[in-house]
């Protein structure tokens, strides 16, 4: 026990040390961390209160949930924390303010609302699916125009794959299936089976999986799905690569496509890796999905027991209606705004593809949040990783998650 | 013995600072901690919901959890292989470095230093090693299976937990090294003279000297690597996260999690804090009544000079 202690305080001296009447931010993405700590300190200096930035993400082993838990027992709950969605709200409702009233709410269609009233403040609006480089898509002779459904992706992978020492490629997608990487499959990639081809928000699929029904035909598909994007990927990064080795392999052109969202714009940047990317449609299924997933999912909270809480407030509308909080939140952390009063666009290529796709109106919803924590990350982090590492074959694999899936029918 | 000095406020008030932050620490903790056991508590802060005691609901289940079940199992393996790396690699650096060898002391210094790395940095380093060094170094003298990446070390769960007991065994040799040097250092050095004029070969003389004559250091020893590999955590969540997954009792679950590891996951990411507390009550009972026998045992062999 002392070791945990131990490193619950050394996240929480690295977020800085905590003013007295000041408010503290807790957030998920340590990808903005830098920038949304040098906002903090010109937002603060304009006349508000001391404002601390804590960041806790990127790997299963620690997460701002568990972060959060950690807190909220040490009596030292922030002021401002970041949701994902309803099961998040579910653990802290007890503490989250009703912001209904605010001036935001008029300028974003995508608020996290339970019944009725506005809880959360949209932090930006994301999107994933499978980025590829457009340069070695055009030697290899595929259109990513075409990817839109199951065969389609079959052979494409197959005719790239025969290429791969000419194009100079390790693999033909970068994907990542251990455990500490597990939330690119029992998040991101389950969300495929979820909510594919549907209408934006369409939570059948969902809510039938949440009630122990199973569709069989679905789940064979999607397991054909998962299959092309083990089968193809790097086995060294597939089963025990992290972030950086996943992200990195496509940004160095060993990898054609890559398995993440926009997010990624940064370490593209960083890694310079300047060939022509975009999100190709995300085509599991049979049938043609041309969509990729894009939401507004993750969510700024205020803690009612806050002692601050017009101090809060008073920062989550100055991030929508200042021109300093407007050019943090896109030209700074290149996140695509949720509100439609903010005329900036960030400059990632594949946060640009996002809002391309968006603008278009074909979009597929997040739902994978509707799982709890404990059956993401511990039963179906489990059986992708078995499934990756080639433990199990694809039946077993539809045999574990239909299984799964039944047991959460009570 | 001396006899005992009747300063009775004096002894108190030098023992308050250390008594009152065990006290505040550990007691208060330990006994806080039981309590939360028989209770719901969640650590989150969900709408209607009260804590109150549920009596040993918790410990009922404990014992149908397969995660638990196979996190006790593959702890007690990682702690007895832990053991016997760390005892024979320290056991034998520490000959080595009492020795008349050129430059002892940097060697002494040089095999302790990975005790001083944090746990969690050293799981790092590793994971860097096992999944990009080793294959890259074997790309280069031309040694397939180390650059197959299905023969990754981390890649399965067997070799997995290998990983951790060099990893494990790379942190603490050089700790216990030093404890073993010490004692090694009280062996008077007529016997070994005498076992060398009487012709003992070397492993005569690590049977018949040696090891009786360290057998105080062998119990602090045995003790020391005994609970530290029961209690590993830190290396744990950075080098493996607890993967790769096994299919255990028909269930897919996270195949190197050792049991601290499976008390913090049980606790923050199921929700259950108190079902986790439920564990490390139980968890501390077993390592406490192991390392009793272990002790005792260790004791009985012990010789006086």
């Amino acid at each position: 026990m002392k070791r945990i202690l131990f490193m619950v305080l050394a996240v929480a001296l690295a977020g800085g040390a905590a003013f007295a009447q000041g408010i503290t931010l807790e957030q998920n993405k340590p990808e903005i961390d830098a920038m949304l700590k040098a906002y903090a300190a010109v937002w603060s200096k304009a006349g508000n209160v001391p404002l601390t930035i804590k960041s806790v993400g990127g790997s299963s082993g620690i997460d701002l949930g568990t972060q959060l838990k950690a807190d909220y027992a040490a009596g030292d709950m922030p002021d401002i924390f970041a949701i994902s969605g309803i099961t998040d709200y579910q653990q802290w409702s007890g503490i989250i303010l009703d912001l209904s009233g605010e001036k935001w709410v008029t300028d974003t269609s995508v608020p996290f609302k339970v019944g009725g009233k506005v809880y959360g403040f949209p932090v930006a609006v994301e999107g994933w699916g499978l980025a590829y480089n457009a340069d070695i898509l055009k030697k290899a002779g595929v259109n990513p125009k075409t990817l839109d459904n199951l065969p389609a992706y079959r052979a494409a992978f197959a005719k790239i794959d025969r290429q791969k020492a000419a194009l100079g490629l390790k693999s033909v997608v970068s994907m990542a299936a251990s455990i500490d990487m597990s939330w690119v499959t029992r998040d991101h990639d389950l969300n495929a089976l979820l909510s594919n081809g549907l209408p934006y928000g369409d939570m059948s699929v969902t809510n039938d999986l949440l009630a122990g029904k199973v569709d069989a035909r679905r789940l064979a598909q999607y397991a054909d799905w998962v299959e092309l994007m083990f089968k193809y990927a790097d086995p060294a990064v597939l089963t025990t690569g992290n972030y950086d080795a996943q992200v990195g392999a496509f940004a160095s052109q060993q990898a054609a496509f890559l398995h993440q969202g926009n997010w990624v714009d940064p370490n593209m940047a960083q890694a310079n890796a300047t060939f022509p990317m975009a999100f190709a449609p995300y085509g599991s299924l049979d049938k043609a999905t041309d969509g990729i997933f894009v939401a507004a999912p993750s969510f700024y909270v205020i803690n009612k027991d806050s002692r601050n809480v017009r101090a809060a407030k008073k920062f989550l509308n100055d991030l929508v209606y200042t021109d300093a909080g407007n050019t943090y939140m896109v030209k700074d952390a290149g996140m695509i705004p949720a509100y439609k009063n903010i005329k900036l666009s960030p400059s990632g290529q594949l946060s640009r593809s996002v809002q391309a796709w968006a603008a278009a109106g074909k979009i597929y919803s997040w739902n994978q949040y509707s799982f709890t924590q404990e059956f993401r990350e511990k039963t179906l982090a489990s059986i992708y990783n078995q499934f990756a590492t080639g433990a199990v074959t694809k039946a077993q694999f539809i045999d574990l998650m239909t299984k799964a899936f039944q047991s959460l029918a009570k | 013995m001396k006899r005992r000095v009747q300063h009775g406020g004096i002894f108190w008030l030098f023992l308050s600072p250390v008594l009152l932050a065990f006290i505040l620490v550990i007691v208060v903790p330990f006994f806080l901690g039981a309590w939360y056991s028989f209770t719901n508590w969640s650590a989150t802060a969900r709408a209607g919901e009260t804590l109150h005691l549920i009596g040993l609901a918790n410990y009922a289940k404990i014992l149908t959890d397969a995660s638990f079940t196979y996190s006790f199992l593959i702890t007690v393996i990682y702690t007895l292989l832990n053991m016997i790396a760390i005892n024979v690699i320290s056991f034998g650096l520490a000959m080595l470095v009492t020795r008349s060898l050129k430059g002892r002391n940097v060697y002494r210094a040089g095999f302790f230093i990975p005790n001083l790395i944090g746990g969690l940095i050293l799981g790092y380093v590793w994971q860097f090693i096992f999944d990009n060094a080793i294959p890259s170094l074997g790309t280069l003298l031309g040694i397939a299976s180390w650059a197959d990446p299905a023969h990754l070390m981390l890649a399965h769960a067997s070799t997995a937990l290998v990983a951790m007991v060099i990893v494990g065994t790379w942190q603490y040799a050089g700790y216990i090294m030093v404890i073993y040097v010490a004692a090694l250092e009280t062996i008077p050095q007529e016997l070994i003279e005498a076992s060398n004029i009487d012709g003992a070969t070397p492993w005569r003389r690590l049977r018949s000297i040696l090891i009786p004559l360290t057998r105080q250091a062998f119990t602090v020893t045995m003790f020391l690597t005994l609970v530290n590999s029961f209690k590993q955590f830190d290396v744990n969540v950075s080098l493996t996260a607890g993967g790769p997954s096994v299919i255990f009792a028909g269930q897919p679950i996270y195949g190197t999690q050792l049991l601290a590891m499976d008390i913090y996951n049980q606790g923050l990411k199921s929700d259950d804090m108190a079902g986790g507390q439920a564990r490390a009550v139980v968890f501390f009972l077993v390592l406490v009544i192991v390392s009793v026998i272990q002790v005792a045992l260790n004791k009985r062999k012990e010789v006086e000079l």
